[in-house]
C-alpha cells in the first residue's frame, strides 16, 4: 500500500541573483512499513525534502501526497493537525519540552489534540523504549540517548502513517546509535511504521530498505540495500 | 562607512520592527512628561492669573507705612510697581439706597495692578467727589457716567459722589450682593483718613527675576517694619515659585517627587524595552565579540543606537504633547469654563517642551545603560554555538492532568521564574492598590466640595433676617424665567423645642420639596424619605454621636408628633452645638410653625445662562433680600475638583501604563527565550491558536495574580480610607468599590490581550523549519 507520494517537488529560495534551487523536480513514492534512508553531501537538499513532506514548509511547485491526502491543499491550521496525528518527527537534536516528563513528552501529540492516551499503549512504548523506571523524569535528567529514545516515543504513540527522523543519531555515541537505530527498525517492522531517515553515516544504511540519494536537489533511487 | 558606529543606521532600516516598543516608550515618556510639564505650567500660569484676577496683581502688602518710607520702597530696583490703597471695613455701614457697599481708594497708577478693577466704561476719578462704581450700579439702580449717587454711612452721615466710570466687579461683590465704589486716593484719604474702620495698605510688586523674599526681608529690615506689617500675597509668590510658606514648600516637593517618579518610570519603561529589544539580538552582539569588538565599543554602540531612537521619538513625542495639552485646555474649559477661563486657549509650554526633551534625552541614556553592559557580556562563544539564550533549568513538570496542555504550559512558564512572578504580579497589585487608594481620595474630595453636589445652587434669594419672608409663590415666577432650570426653596426654623424620650432638645427644622427629598434619598444612610416627604415623618441628619436613631419619636407638641423616618449621611447645613437637625416637608413645616414662607430660594441655572439673564432673575426679587450669585465660587470649586481629578487620574494612568508596558516587555521576552521551543512545538504539531494560548496563560496568571494581591492589600485599604475619610465626617457606610473593580478588570484585562499581540504576530509568521534547525 502507497502510503507516501511525492511529485515533482521543487524548492527555491531568494530571487534573481541570489535564487538557490534547493530541489528539482523530486518525485518518489514509499510503501507501508517500508525503512528509507536519504542520504547527500551538506547542502544537498535532504533536510529541505524531509521539512517539505512533513508539512513545515511548503514546496515552490509539487505535490505530497500522505495516504492519499494532498497536504499542501489544506489550509495551514489543518495542516498542522493532520502533521501531529498521522506524522511522527525525530530530530538529530531531541527538541523535547523541558517543562514536561518523560510520559508527557511521549503523549505530547495526544495531548495536542486533547485525546486522553491509552494507557496500555503509554505502557507499552516506554517498555520498549525502556524507559518504565524514568516516567516523571524531566528532560534535563536524562541522558543524550535516553532522550532521543523519549524522542522516538512521541513520534510512535499516535501510530502515524509516517515516521521522519532527520539525523536521530547525529548527537549520539555509537552504542545509543545503535540503540536507536534498532528502534527505529522495529517500529518499521514490528509496528509496519513507514520511516524516511535522513544520515550522514553511510553505515547507517543497512538497517533501511531502501536508499535516496539527493545531490544538488536531485534525488536518485539507488534501490535496495543488499544485507 | 566610517566606524562600526556606521552599522546603526544600517541595523535600524533591517530591525526596525524589533526596535518599535523601544521607539514608542522612548515617545511615550516623553509625551507623558510634556503633557503633565505642560500642564502644570497651564495650571500655574492660568491659577497666576486668577490670583490676579481675584486679588490683584502684588506680591507684599506694607501696613503703617509712612508717605516717604513708601516713596523710598516704591523707588527700589526690585520693585516693578507700587501703589497706596486704602478700604473700609466691609463690616462698617455703608450703603446707597439701600443695597450694600463696598469702599476702597486707588492711586490711577495703581489700576493695573487690580484687573477686577479695571474699567469698562468711563475715567478715573480726578477729584475727591469722583468715584468709579461696579457694573452692578448701572444694572440695579439704572445709574449712568456722569450722575450723582448718595453714600450713606453711619447714621446721618452721607457723601454725594459723581460717577466717572464703571468696573466689571469682584466675586465677592458678586457673592455678597454688594456696589463697589473705587475713589481715587486723595478723595478716599479726605472722607476716610484717621477712622477706626478703615485701613491703608502699601500694595507693591516685585520683579519675578529678583529672589522676592530677600528682597522683602531687606525691606523690612530697612525701615524696620515689624512682621505683621508686611502680609505678603502667598498663592501669588507660590505659583511664581517664590514662597516660604510651609505649605508651598510641600507643593513643590510633592511637585518635585512626582517628577522624580515620573522620570524614574519613563528609565524602568524604556530599560525594560530595551532589555527585551537586546534579548532577541544576543547573537549579533555576540558576534559582535566574536569579531573583536571590545565591551566598551559594545557599550557605545548600544548607547549610540539608543539615542539614534531619540531623533524621531522626542519630536515625535513634543509634537503630539503639545496637541494632547490643546484638547485637555480645551476640555477643560469645556467642563469649568469660569475657573479655566485664564487659561491660554493655544499656548504652547515651553517649560513643557523643554522637560519632554530633556527627559526623552536623560532616560534613554540611563535606561540604556543597564541594557548595553548587559549586550557587552554576552559571551562569544555562547552566542555563536547557539546557546545565548539559554533556558532556565525545570525543577518540576507542568500539571496537564487539570489543564490543557498549552494552557499548563503557559501556567508552568509564569511560574518557571519566581523573581519574574513576584515583579510582574507586584506591578499589577501596586497599581491596582493605588487606584483603589486615590479612588477613596476623589470620593472624598466629592463629599467635601459643597458644589459638586446636585443642590449646590448657582443663585439663592434670602430673606435678610433668616424668617420666613419670601413668598412661595416667587419660586413659581423665577422657574418659568429663561435660563431657569430648576428653582427649590427652603424654610428655617431655628431653636424649636421638641420632646424627644421625655427630654426637650433644642431643634432646627427645614422644609424641603420634591427636589430636596428626591436628593435626599440618594443620601439615606438608614430608612427611607417617602414617608418624610409624605408628612408622616421627619428626616435626621448624621450628627456623629448626636444622631438620633430610626424610629425615635419628636413631639412638637399635641398633635404634632413624628418618627424618625431616614438618616441623611449629609446636610448642607450647619447647626450649634447641641442642637438638632431635623427635615421635614413643606406641609409638616407649616403645621408645626404656622409659617408659609420661605427663608431660602435656591436657583439652578442652565448651561450658559447669560449675566442678563441672572439680572432679570434679581429684578423679580425684592431688594430687601439678599441676591447672591454663587456662580464664580462654584466654578472655582468644581474647577479645583476636575484639576485634581485630572491630576489624580493622570498619575494612575502614568503607573498602569508603567505596568502595561512591563507585562507587555515580559511577554515578549519570555518568548524570545522559548523560541526554539515553540518551534519544536509547532513543528510536532501544536497549532498557532494553541501556541497563542500558551502565550496569553502565561500572561493570563500574572494578571490573576496581580489581581488577587491588588485586592487582598487594595480593599482593605479602601475600606480603612474610607471609614477614616467619609464615615467618620458623613456617616455613610462602606461599600464595595464595584465601579473602581470593573475599571481594574477591564484594564488588567486589556494589558494581559496586548501583550500577547506582539509575541502572536511572532508565532504566526514564525518559520518552523528555520527556528528548529537554528543551531
Amino acid at each position: 500500500m502507497e502510503i507516501l507520494k511525492v511529485e515533482n517537488l521543487c524548492k527555491t529560495y531568494g530571487k534573481g541573483e541570489t535564487e538557490v534551487q534547493a530541489l528539482r523536480n523530486v518525485s518518489f513514492s514509499m510503501e507501508k512499513g517500508e525503512f528509507a534512508s536519504v542520504v547527500g553531501e551538506s547542502g544537498s537538499g535532504k533536510s529541505t525534502l524531509l521539512n517539505l513532506i512533513g508539512g513545515l514548509d511548503t514546496p515552490t511547485s509539487g505535490k505530497v501526497y500522505l495516504s492519499g491526502e494532498d497536504l499542501f491543499s489544506m489550509k495551514e491550521n489543518r495542516r498542522t493537525v493532520f502533521r501531529r496525528q498521522n506524522i511522527g518527527f525525530v530530530f538529530q537534536s531531541f527538541h523535547l519540552i523541558s517543562e514536561l516528563n518523560v510520559e508527557q513528552n511521549i503523549v505530547f501529540p495526544l495531548l495536542l489534540d486533547y485525546r486522553k492516551p491509552e494507557q496500555d499503549r503509554v505502557e507499552e512504548i516506554l517498555e520498549v523504549l525502556g524507559l518504565k523506571d524514568r516516567r516523571n523524569h524531566l528532560p534535563g535528567q536524562l541522558s543524550g540517548g535516553q532522550q532521543q529514545r523519549v524522542a522516538i516515543g512521541r513520534a510512535l504513540i499516535t501510530r502515524p502513517m509516517l515516521v521522519l527522523a532527520d539525523e536521530p543519531t547525529g548527537n549520539l555515541d555509537s552504542r545509543n546509535s545503535q540503540d536507536v537505530m534498532e528502534l527505529l527498525l522495529k517500529a518499521s517492522r514490528h509496528y509496519q511504521q513507514t520511516v524516511l531517515m535522513i544520515t550522514h553515516n553511510v553505515n547507517l544504511t543497512t538497517f533501511s530498505d531502501r536508499v535516496l540519494k539527493v545531490s544538488d536537489g536531485v534525488l536518485k533511487d539507488l534501490g535496495g540495500v543488499k544485507a | 562607512m566610517k566606524s562600526y558606529l556606521s552599522l546603526i543606521p544600517i541595523q535600524a532600516k533591517v530591525h526596525r520592527k524589533q526596535s518599535r516598543m523601544t521607539r514608542i516608550c522612548i515617545f511615550l515618556a516623553v509625551f507623558l512628561v510634556t503633557v503633565i510639564f505642560g500642564m502644570a505650567d497651564m495650571e500655574i500660569q492660568s491659577q497666576r492669573i486668577a490670583a490676579i484676577m481675584d486679588g490683584g496683581n502684588w506680591h507684599v502688602a506694607f501696613r503703617d507705612l509712612t508717605e516717604e518710607d513708601a516713596e523710598l520702597i516704591g523707588a527700589r530696583v526690585e520693585v516693578r510697581e507700587s501703589t497706596w490703597y486704602g478700604m473700609l471695613d466691609t463690616d462698617s455701614p455703608a450703603s446707597i439706597e439701600g443695597i450694600r457697599a463696598v469702599i476702597c481708594g486707588l492711586e490711577e497708577s495703581g489700576l493695573d495692578m487690580f484687573p477686577s478693577l479695571q474699567l469698562v466704561e468711563g475715567a478715573f476719578p480726578s477729584g475727591k467727589d469722583q468715584v468709579i462704581a461696579t457694573e452692578n450700579l448701572k444694572e440695579r439702580l439704572g445709574y449712568e457716567i456722569g450722575d450723582q449717587i448718595i453714600l450713606q454711612l453711619s447714621e446721618g452721615e452721607e457723601i454725594e459722589l459723581q460717577v466717572t466710570g464703571f468696573a466689571e466687579g469682584t466675586a465677592m461683590t458678586d457673592r455678597e450682593d454688594r456696589i463697589g465704589l473705587v475713589f481715587d486716593m486723595d478723595g478716599f484719604r479726605t472722607y476716610f483718613s484717621g477712622r477706626e474702620d478703615t485701613d491703608s495698605v502699601y500694595y507693591v510688586q516685585l520683579s519675578p527675576f529678583c529672589n522676592m523674599q530677600k528682597a522683602i526681608d531687606d525691606i523690612c529690615g530697612q525701615f524696620h517694619l515689624k512682621e505683621d506689617q508686611a502680609l505678603q500675597y502667598g498663592k501669588l509668590m507660590g505659583l511664581t515659585g517664590q514662597s516660604e510658606d510651609s505649605n508651598m514648600q510641600q507643593l513643590y516637593i510633592a511637585a518635585a517627587v512626582l517628577a522624580v517618579l515620573l522620570i524614574v518610570a519613563g528609565v524602568l519603561m524604556i530599560s525594560s524595552s530595551l532589555n527585551s529589544s537586546m534579548s532577541q539580538r544576543t547573537e549579533f552582539f555576540g558576534m559582535l565579540r566574536c569579531l573583536g569588538a571590545t565591551r566598551k565599543q559594545v557599550i557605545r554602540f548600544v548607547k549610540r543606537e539608543a539615542l539614534r531612537w531619540c531623533a524621531a521619538a522626542i519630536p515625535a513625542g513634543l509634537l503630539s504633547g503639545s496637541l494632547a495639552i490643546l484638547i485637555l485646555v480645551r476640555f477643560l474649559k469645556w467642563i469649568s469654563p469660569a475657573y479655566f477661563e485664564s487659561m491660554p486657549d493655544f499656548g504652547i509650554s515651553v517649560i513643557g517642551l523643554v522637560s519632554g526633551c530633556l527627559v526623552g534625552i536623560v532616560t534613554v541614556l540611563l535606561s540604556s545603560r543597564a541594557p548595553a553592559r548587559k549586550a557587552s557580556r554576552v559571551s562569544p562563544l555562547q552566542a555563536v554555538s547557539g546557546n545565548a539564550s539559554a533556558e532556565m533549568p525545570v525543577k518540576k513538570a507542568a500539571n496537564t492532568r487539570f489543564f490543557k496542555v498549552e494552557t499548563a504550559m503557559g501556567i508552568h512558564h509564569a511560574k518557571a521564574s519566581r523573581k519574574n512572578l513576584i515583579l510582574m504580579s507586584g506591578s499589577f497589585a501596586l497599581s491596582i492598590v493605588l487606584f483603589l487608594a486615590f479612588s477613596t481620595t476623589l470620593d472624598f474630595m466629592h463629599h467635601a466640595i459643597v458644589p459638586m453636589r446636585p443642590y449646590t445652587p448657582d443663585l439663592y434669594i434670602q430673606s435678610a433676617d433668616g424668617t420666613c419672608a419670601i413668598p412661595k409663590d416667587l419660586a413659581g415666577q423665577i422657574v418659568e424665567m429663561d435660563g431657569v432650570k430648576r428653582v427649590f426653596g427652603r424654610s428655617f426654623a431655628n431653636h424649636l423645642t421638641a420632646r424627644i424620650d421625655g427630654q426637650e432638645r433644642d431643634i432646627c427644622l427645614v422644609s424641603y420639596e420634591e427636589h430636596q427629598f428626591g436628593w435626599a434619598r440618594e443620601m439615606l444612610n438608614e430608612g427611607e424619605a417617602d414617608e418624610a416627604e409624605a408628612g408622616n415623618g421627619l428626616l435626621a441628619a448624621y450628627q456623629g454621636e448626636n444622631t438620633l436613631e430610626l424610629g425615635k419619636s419628636v413631639s412638637f407638641g399635641e398633635g404634632k408628633t413624628y418618627p424618625v423616618t431616614g438618616i441623611l449621611s449629609d446636610s448642607p447645613f450647619t447647626v450649634e452645638e447641641g442642637t438638632l437637625l431635623l427635615i421635614c416637608s413643606e406641609t409638616v413645616f407649616e403645621e408645626i410653625t404656622g409659617e408659609n414662607g420661605y427663608t431660602i430660594l435656591d436657583i439652578q441655572l442652565e448651561r450658559g445662562t447669560s449675566d442678563e439673564e441672572v439680572s432679570a432673575i434679581r429684578r423679580l426679587s425684592d431688594d430687601s433680600f439678599l441676591f447672591s450669585d454663587q456662580r464664580a465660587g462654584n466654578e472655582s470649586a468644581r474647577g479645583a475638583y476636575y484639576a485634581m481629578c485630572l491630576c489624580v487620574y493622570g498619575f494612575l494612568a502614568v503607573i498602569m501604563l508603567i505596568t502595561v508596558f512591563h507585562i507587555v516587555n515580559s511577554i515578549s521576552m519570555s518568548t524570545t527565550a522559548r523560541m526554539k521551543q515553540y518551534g519544536a512545538m509547532r513543528a510536532i504539531g501544536m497549532s498557532v491558536r494553541q501556541t497563542i494560548r500558551m502565550i496569553a496563560a502565561e500572561a493570563f496568571v500574572y494578571g490573576a495574580l496581580g489581581i488577587l494581591a491588588g485586592c487582598i492589600l487594595g480593599i482593605p485599604l479602601n475600606n480603612l480610607l474610607f471609614r477614616l475619610l467619609i464615615t467618620v465626617n458623613w456617616g455613610e457606610e462602606w461599600s464595595w468599590p464595584v465601579g473602581a473593580m470593573a475599571v481594574i478588570l477591564l484594564v488588567v484585562a486589556a494589558s494581559v490581550f496586548l501583550s500577547v499581540l506582539e509575541p502572536a504576530q511572532r508565532i504566526r509568521t514564525l518559520s518552523v523549519v528555520n527556528t528548529i534547525n537554528a543551531e
